[in-house]
């Protein structure tokens, strides 16, 4: 009887069926980072923002991390979509372009 | 089929922006657009419902883009299905366990089950399913998120599309300046009449978060099939900037264009009274998809819009004339 | 003990079904399998069988409901024939993909147009290509003992591949045979509970089914392929077990009848065969060197076991009762696999196919007498007079 397998080399297996493990909560999705998306980079004004949580329910990237005493953006996945800026109740979000920051991946080191 | 009920998790209120659980279960990294409504639904309807459910993802943007490629942002179980049968799909899960756990091959809590169907998969091509699934009373919670378009394949028309707006299947031209023709169906209505067991149906909005996810609380609490009409707008499709999703979500409210009501025991109930509608030439004129509409189309959509909110018995003017 | 009754094949796989202990049916009727639900939706409501029965919103729903539930954990059993077949087409290819070991009665049925109730085997054979399991049963017992073994093979966990339990619409599902059925203690010996494999649980979260991307997709297909071929030897060792169990021993793939020193043979599938025996033992009664060579798995196709059958014979008449227009050699369906499975034998018998009993009609003594015929000068002269006949039109 001959042999009808295929051979497939261990590095090219993929999960049998398609079944991927699923994330934890609270956790990322590290197979789809979007930062490098962003063309407007949002920034919180500390002094204005009153952690009323408005930013935060409506990201839907859940890129907008709140704690003990401040609210933060998650720049590894937020795309810029600017809506928590559009909702902040006291205006304490600016949108600035991505490219004037520091944090680029891709900046001029020196003149010339 | 009567069944011995375990119980399933109960889930209480919300009562404010502070109470909501700050556990997120669709995590960051997905593919969809910035700004994406059903996103944002997503991760609302997660949150409430929390980490005994089982999520449905019917083919659409919240399939393609959420899982693409080979992963999944959902910290709960999930399965693809057609297009064509999230109402299947979610009545085999539904049934499955059932028969598992009063045969004891499982012990666990009976989860929610919460089909999450474009509302393409919903009211169109996976409507036949929707309705056998409602007709069953399968105990599971069926959402059809509406952002308007089949909007993965790149905007086109469908059943649940406005008249007058710009798809790719509907475009303005000189033989057709509307656009759309076609007025769209009120599908939560349709469930509504059609479904007697259905004991609850409800519409909402992702801009009004805390109505959301308390409906969803709400919809998993009961037994048996329930269905929600989830209004999520689209800055791709409708033609946007993409940090507008939620002040578009809230005009739709405010000219109704979109209202917010639920169906229990028998009964209609608004759930947010708008003491006076805007004129929906303020909503048509945010997105680019209506660009193209004269006064007299306007004038026709307004009318629309009154004559649907007097069936949910909500006092309007007697009739609209084109501006 | 097992206990003899006169069954038909859809009430054998309503036996079989209940003695499996399924959780999850999906009921929607088209003739001529609605039998099988009818006898099951009774049982359910006597609480013989503990079973979630559910009114599918049609074929196509049938199998979503079946798929999902499968993958929620559940042994699952549906059924259809016909248009009802293939209206449910988009969902083979996902259930096996998923590897969801779905059970699927197809009493086979004419495809429209028009309405035509009587059996064609063209409905699940053109659903062959999706990645299930498929093979016919030709008597009410071969349908009950299917029914066991098919959710045996399928649910292996070197398989998890769904099947396709056909048989021939109202030959197999309405006409009564004798059927053995065993004693439950003898049927939990043979199948243990499904074990499911990740399936749908908020205990242990998995995602199933994310899009991919092409480059994803070869690995996925060829692990595939890789699942049905590994049915092969499973299909050896389950049919020896079911034979040590409940007596009946079946071959795996292919069955001999009266070979031995055989010219040539008639080549079928499914309740047909029944009549070719006996035609065979006539025509050896007159001195023919005639012989029937019955195949019990169309997939997977045993490639290798037909080459080694059919290569002894000087000429096979493949039975084809099934249509696909425009196929190579302009007959049936198992003609060109046939031809490929002895491509590359060293001995190749000459291949002529008989399009027979389309439209549901029978394949008669006379029929068999005819193919025998020109199958004889065949053999004899070593030359095709013409690569297919159609019954019925033939001089």
């Amino acid at each position: 009887m001959r042999d009808y397998t295929v051979k497939i080399p261990k590095e090219k297996l993929l999960p049998e069926a398609g079944i991927v493990k699923s994330p934890l909560p609270n956790s990322e999705q590290p197979d789809m980072i979007t930062g490098g998306w962003r063309i407007l980079r949002p920034v919180i004004d500390k002094e204005k923002c009153t952690m009323c949580k408005t930013c935060w329910i409506f990201c839907p990237d859940g890129s907008i991390e709140i704690t003990e005493n401040e609210v933060r953006v998650n720049l590894k996945y937020c795309k810029g979509c600017g809506i928590c800026a559009n909702v902040c109740p006291v205006g304490a979000i600016d949108r600035v372009p991505e490219l004037d920051f520091d944090d680029v991946p891709v900046r001029l080191e020196k003149l010339f | 089929m009567e069944t011995q009920r375990v119980e399933k998790i109960r889930l209480d209120p919300i009562k404010n922006l502070l109470k909501v659980p700050v556990d997120e279960y669709y995590v960051p990294g997905h593919r969809t657009c910035a700004g994406c409504g059903p996103a944002l639904n997503y991760r609302l309807v997660a949150k409430a419902a929390g980490k005994d459910t089982i999520f449905v993802g019917p083919t659409g943007c919240m399939y393609v883009a959420n899982t693409s490629y080979l992963c999944v942002p959902w910290a709960v179980p999930w399965i693809h299905a057609q297009i064509t049968n999230g109402g299947g799909v979610g009545s085999g899960i539904a049934a499955a366990y059932e028969a598992r756990i009063r045969k004891g091959k499982y012990k666990g809590k009976f989860p929610n089950v919460i089909v999450m169907a474009g509302e393409g998969g919903a009211s169109d091509v996976g409507l036949q399913s929707l309705s056998g699934a409602m007709y069953r009373n399968h105990d599971f919670l069926y959402i059809c998120y509406d952002n308007e378009s089949y909007a993965n394949t790149g905007i086109q028309t469908s059943p649940m599309t406005p008249y007058g707006a710009r798809t790719t299947f509907t475009p303005p031209g000189p033989a057709v300046p509307e656009g759309k023709k076609l007025w769209p169906k009120d599908l939560a209505r349709m469930i509504v009449c059609g479904h007697p067991s259905v004991q609850y149906v409800a519409t909402a909005s992702i801009g009004y978060p805390i109505d959301l996810m308390n409906k969803v609380r709400k919809a998993l609490n009961r037994e048996g099939a329930a269905f929600m009409h989830i209004h999520a707008p689209c800055p791709k499709g409708w033609g946007f900037p993409t940090d507008r999703t939620i002040e578009i979500a809230k005009l739709a409210i405010e000219t109704g264009m979109w209202t917010l009501w639920e169906y229990e025991n028998r009964e209609y109930k608004i759930n947010k009274e708008t003491k006076k509608y805007k004129p929906v030439s303020q909503y048509l004129e945010t997105q680019d998809r209506f660009s193209h509409l004269t006064a007299e189309h306007k004038a026709k959509i307004q009318n629309f819009v009154y004559q649907k909110l007097a069936t949910l018995g909500i006092k309007v003017p007697a009739k609209a004339v084109a501006a | 003990m097992q206990a003899k009754k006169f069954l038909t094949g859809l009430s054998a796989a309503a036996m079989a079904v209940k003695m499996a202990d399924v959780d999850v049916i999906t009921s929607f009727p088209i003739r001529p399998y609605t039998g099988v639900m009818m006898v099951l939706s009774q049982m359910v409501a006597n609480g013989e069988l503990d079973a979630e029965f559910i009114h599918a919103d049609g074929e196509h729903a049938q199998l979503s409901i079946a798929g999902a539930a499968s993958a929620a954990g559940s042994r699952t059993f549906t059924g259809s024939s016909g248009v009802g077949v293939t209206f449910a087409m988009e969902n083979y290819s996902p259930i096996s993909g998923g590897r969801y070991p779905v059970q699927m009665l197809i009493a086979d049925r004419t495809l429209d147009p028009p309405g035509d109730f009587g059996s064609e085997h063209t409905d699940a054979l053109g659903c062959r290509d999706q990645g299930w399991l498929m093979g016919w049963a030709e008597t009410p017992q071969e349908v009950f003992d299917n029914t066991l073994m098919f959710y045996r093979i399928g649910e292996d966990p070197r398989v998890r591949l769904p099947q396709f339990n056909c048989h021939d619409g109202y030959f197999v599902s309405h006409i009564p045979g004798e059927v053995q059925i065993p004693e439950q203690s003898q049927v939990d010996e043979f199948l243990p509970p499904y074990k499911p494999v990740n399936p749908l649980d908020p205990q242990n979260p998995v995602g199933h089914g994310p899009q991919i991307y092409s480059d994803q997709g070869p690995a996925l297909e060829a692990m595939r392929a890789n699942a049905m071929m590994a049915s092969m030897p499973v299909i050896e060792e389950v049919v020896d077990d079911f034979g040590r169990i409940f007596g009946r021993k079946y071959p795996p793939f292919v069955e001999e009848y009266m070979t031995e020193d055989a010219d040539f043979v008639f080549f079928i599938s499914g309740a047909h065969a029944h009549t070719a025996r006996y035609a065979v033992r006539h025509l050896r009664e007159k001195g023919a060197k005639v012989g029937l060579v019955k195949i019990r798995f169309i997939r997977p196709w045993p490639t290798d076991d037909i080459a080694e059958s059919l290569s002894k014979f000087n000429a096979v008449g493949v039975v084809e009762t099934n249509t696909s227009f425009g196929i190579a050699r302009g007959g049936g369906i198992l003609g060109p696999e046939v031809c490929a499975s002895l491509y590359d034998a060293p001995q190749r018998p000459l291949i002529a196919s008989f399009m027979a009993g389309l439209g549901g009609e029978a394949i008669t003594l006379d029929d068999f007498y005819f193919m025998a015929k020109k199958l004889s000068n065949i053999a004899e002269s070593g030359r095709l007079e013409k690569a297919v006949y159609w019954m019925g039109f033939e001089e």
